[in-house]
């Protein structure tokens, strides 16, 4: 590989972004992402409206009742409805949950018994439902333990273990890294090489003596100069803007989306070895990361309760193995120690080389014919 | 298949033509020679032999590669001096006193010196092609392959390119293969090729007529021939020499350069204008400010007797004026039926009507055995003939036509200008054309000659060629004044 060629092309690439000022877009793409789907994404519920049937009516039962009136997250009534009357009220959509305390309650948890409360949760909207039952069950629990009850009297969903003020944007915006670090970096790849195409310049790699290695090394090289940035504008914006706390090793954060960001370039790579015009290139780029990202990042789903496709669909996509190990890197921080997070780095490290060695393979120095 | 069964063989020094139309084959063989597109059979250089792309990297740094299309390989954001540097990187180039001293040399030959920081972007046609021919030279190839260097070149440029290879290869031995539609170059040729149909045709001689000549005989065996034009009961749309469109002191200004200055020009009914000029001459800049693709920044324009000054003037105008863009405005997806049929309702003429001409249309010009196929899979020739009768559907009192004849071969081209001439004598129609073929300007009425934004000349043939005696053909006299 001669450097004086590799440097030609990166020199000639980042004058050409300058001037057509496409240079702006590796910035302002994923800071207008993360903002906008950090402050857009609420999936905090507030005024839950929920339906309280006490049939127990005890003084226990009437303190969980004022928990929930005293909550700001619910809009709690009391009512003397049949549950069957309830659920007819909730299917018209003017519930969003109906607990049930069951007879016999106040006596059951005094004498540490395993009662059951019976809660319906409006499912027409997943994600709300989900966080609806949660804040209902996080409360019910809170009353378990202020009367020395054992907790196995409701169980828990694991997601709000560390994220004990149930805020979104502790939920979201480590997620968005992962999908903008995954987008952006393979659409200006993708550009690069398909505007050669697409304009006719490629016929000076083709008919001259740059070998393929070379070519690559100087394109990707720009793309990821300009992505490096990205790392720390990114976490600036996360920290500051959204004001997440950061827990973990920042060495562990910076390599991994340095990783993360090679494999994207290797994503669109393959891209524009496929396509020959600029539009296409980025079309295809954004539906072949933007959904699947967004998808199978565990934003909107947590991947360890998916099942069947969708479970091998999100361990497919390196995605899944960066946001692992941002979300510990901002909420956990175990870092090294995790073996989980050593691991994922090696995957991440084997996608990255794995896709440049694939595109290197299939880029041809000949046109289609 | 594109191409079939081509040996060919070269000496040191030598420059080989290939010449024929659009589609012929001749990109193709460029293509193979130059190793970037699979092929079938054997070629050496030297001691260098290849058979697929993959062998010919051996040869890369020897070749010296323009593929064709005006500044395809150069990138528009850089300046000339950041072309030379990059290409100088990229071949890996020492950059001693005799590298600069070359460099300094083909600069001058190219007559870019003076345009160093200028984006090639913002040069014209004729400067692109030659930047794109020096930064192909810069390394010295000893094999040179340019496909079309000179087609959308205007003749003074192209003189100037042909004194560089000339030169290059009179000095440096290089073998070069150039392929062109033009006949007349030929004659700067060593030895020349015929390609048609993806196989090489016999040549009958060295000149062009010769050459032209050749072509016929070839087309006349494959019966290829395109059939003949005939216009029958066409309704007269003015009498000859009313005058339908006058510009009076056109001016069209970009930031500080004045595209047009002060321009004059008449056409009348029943009378083709030819509107010549070089690359960046203003040809198109004053052909999109006659349409109001541009506006005008100072002078007047009438069309049919109505002073047009904003875009409402022209609405009730557009039923008279008919339009031949460059690329023949079509779409691809659609038949040729469905496109005629499509612009015939744009002009609002019912679908009964739409339907008779387009069959008596595609039965004169020779297209109706092609009403159902894509534009894309027919001859050149064809598409433009049922573009023009697209143009005409409407029966417009003015037709322009901004250089409809490009990349279209000898036989198409001479069965085009007697379909033009037909519209002309039999319907009275006014037609503006532009052209970089000066052969083609003979067949003009009356000629305006741009340089550099300014008028030159306007006047009949005739008289031009009473102006300039000495002057063999009209390529001639449009040198003369570029003197």
């Amino acid at each position: 590989m001669r450097f004086r060629v590799v440097k030609a092309f990166f020199v000639k690439e980042l004058l050409e972004l300058i001037r057509t000022k496409i240079i702006l877009m590796p910035y302002v793409m994923p800071i207008m992402i993360v903002i906008l789907f950090g402050y857009g994404i609420k999936m905090q519920v507030v005024g839950a409206r929920v339906l309280i049937i006490d049939n127990d009516h005890s003084k226990i039962s009437a303190l969980l009742t004022q928990k929930f009136q005293n909550s700001r997250y619910f809009n709690a009534a009391l009512s003397n409805q049949s549950e069957a009357e309830a659920l007819r009220e909730m299917k018209k959509a003017n519930l969003d949950a109906i607990l049930i305390i069951p007879p016999s309650f106040e006596k059951n948890l005094l004498k540490n018994v395993k009662s059951e409360l019976g809660i319906f949760v409006d499912a027409s909207f997943p994600s709300r439902a989900n966080t609806v039952e949660t804040y209902v069950e996080g409360t019910v629990l809170s009353l378990a333990s202020e009367m020395g009850a054992p907790k196995s009297v409701i169980t828990l969903n694991n997601r709000n273990l560390f994220n004990e003020a149930l805020r979104d944007e502790e939920m979201i915006v480590p997620g968005l890294l992962g999908l903008v670090l995954f987008v952006a970096p393979a659409i200006l790849t993708a550009l690069i090489i398909a505007k050669e195409k697409e304009k006719g310049t490629i016929f000076n790699f083709y008919s001259s003596s740059v070998t393929k290695l070379e070519f690559l090394i100087a394109k990707l090289s720009v793309a990821f100069t300009l992505h490096s940035l990205n790392v720390f504008i990114l976490f600036a914006l996360v920290v500051y803007l959204f004001d997440l706390p950061f827990r973990g090793n920042f060495f562990l954060y910076w390599l991994s989306s340095e990783l993360y960001i090679l494999v994207s370039l290797g994503m669109g790579l393959l891209i524009s070895i496929l396509v020959s015009t600029q539009i296409l290139a980025v079309v295809l780029t954004l539906m072949l990361t933007m959904l699947p990202a967004f998808m199978y990042s565990g934003i909107i789903m947590p991947i360890n309760s998916m099942s069947g496709e969708a479970y091998y669909i999100a361990h497919a996509y390196p995605v899944m193995y960066y946001n692992h190990i941002v979300y510990d890197a901002f909420l956990v921080g175990s870092g090294f120690e995790s073996a989980k997070n050593v691991e994922y780095l090696l995957i991440l490290a084997l996608y990255a080389l794995g896709f440049f060695l694939v595109g290197l393979l299939l880029l041809k120095k000949e046109l289609k014919s | 298949m594109v191409l079939r069964g081509l040996s060919l063989e070269a000496d040191e020094g030598e420059i080989i033509g290939f010449i024929g139309a659009d589609g012929a084959g001749k990109s193709s063989a460029l293509n193979a020679i130059a190793g970037v597109i699979k092929f079938e059979g054997k070629i050496s250089f030297g001691d260098l032999v290849y058979s697929n792309p993959k062998e010919s990297q051996k040869l890369k740094p020897l070749l010296g590669y323009m593929p064709q299309g005006i500044g395809l390989v150069l990138y528009d954001t850089l300046s000339v001096r950041e072309h030379l540097d990059f290409f100088a990187d990229v071949r890996d180039l020492k950059k001693d006193a005799a590298f600069e001293e070359y460099e300094k040399r083909l600069l001058e030959m190219s007559g870019l010196s003076g345009f160093l920081n200028r984006r090639a972007g913002d040069l014209s046609g004729g400067m692109k092609q030659k930047l794109s021919l020096i930064c192909t030279m810069l390394h010295r190839p000893a094999l040179l392959i340019l496909d079309e260097p000179t087609t959308g070149v205007d003749p003074l440029s192209r003189l100037e390119l042909w004194e560089i290879l000339k030169q290059n290869a009179k000095e440096r031995g290089t073998v070069a293969i150039i392929s062109t539609a033009y006949m007349r170059e030929a004659q700067k040729m060593d030895r020349v090729l015929l390609f048609d149909d993806g196989e090489i045709i016999p040549t009958l001689g060295d000149d062009d007529a010769s050459l032209e000549e050749s072509f016929f005989q070839n087309a006349r065996k494959k019966n290829k021939i395109l059939p003949e034009i005939k216009i029958s009961n066409a309704k007269r749309v003015a009498n000859a020499g009313e005058i339908v469109m006058n510009a009076k002191g056109v001016t069209k200004k970009f930031g500080d350069f004045t595209a047009c200055r002060a321009i004059d020009a008449q056409l009348k009914s029943g009378e083709i204008l030819g509107l010549l000029g070089a690359n960046g001459a203003g040809k198109t800049t004053f052909i999109k400010t006659l349409l109001g693709l541009l506006q005008i920044d100072e002078g007047e324009l009438y069309l049919l007797d109505k002073k047009i000054s904003d875009a409402n003037d022209r609405k009730e105008l557009k039923s008279k004026i008919g339009y031949v863009s460059q690329r023949f405005a079509l779409y691809d997806d659609m038949s040729v039926r469905e496109n005629m049929l499509f612009f015939a309702s744009m002009h609002k003429i019912d679908a009964k009507r739409s339907l008779e001409l387009i069959d008596k249309y595609s039965r004169e010009l020779g297209f109706f055995d092609y009403l159902d196929d894509m534009p894309k899979d027919l001859p050149i020739g064809i598409n433009q003939r049922f573009s023009l009768a697209t143009a005409i559907l409407h029966e417009p009192i003015i037709l322009f036509l901004d250089e409809p004849t490009s990349g279209v071969d000898v036989i198409a081209r001479a069965q085009f200008w007697k379909l033009l001439k037909e519209l002309k004598e039999k319907m009275g129609m006014a037609i503006l054309i532009t052209t970089h073929y000066m052969s083609e300007a003979e067949f003009c009425d009356k000629i305006v000659l741009l340089k550099d934004g300014e008028k030159v000349a306007d006047d009949s043939v005739l008289n031009l060629y009473k102006r300039f005696p000495n002057a063999t053909s009209f390529e001639e006299i449009f040198l003369e004044f570029y003197k």
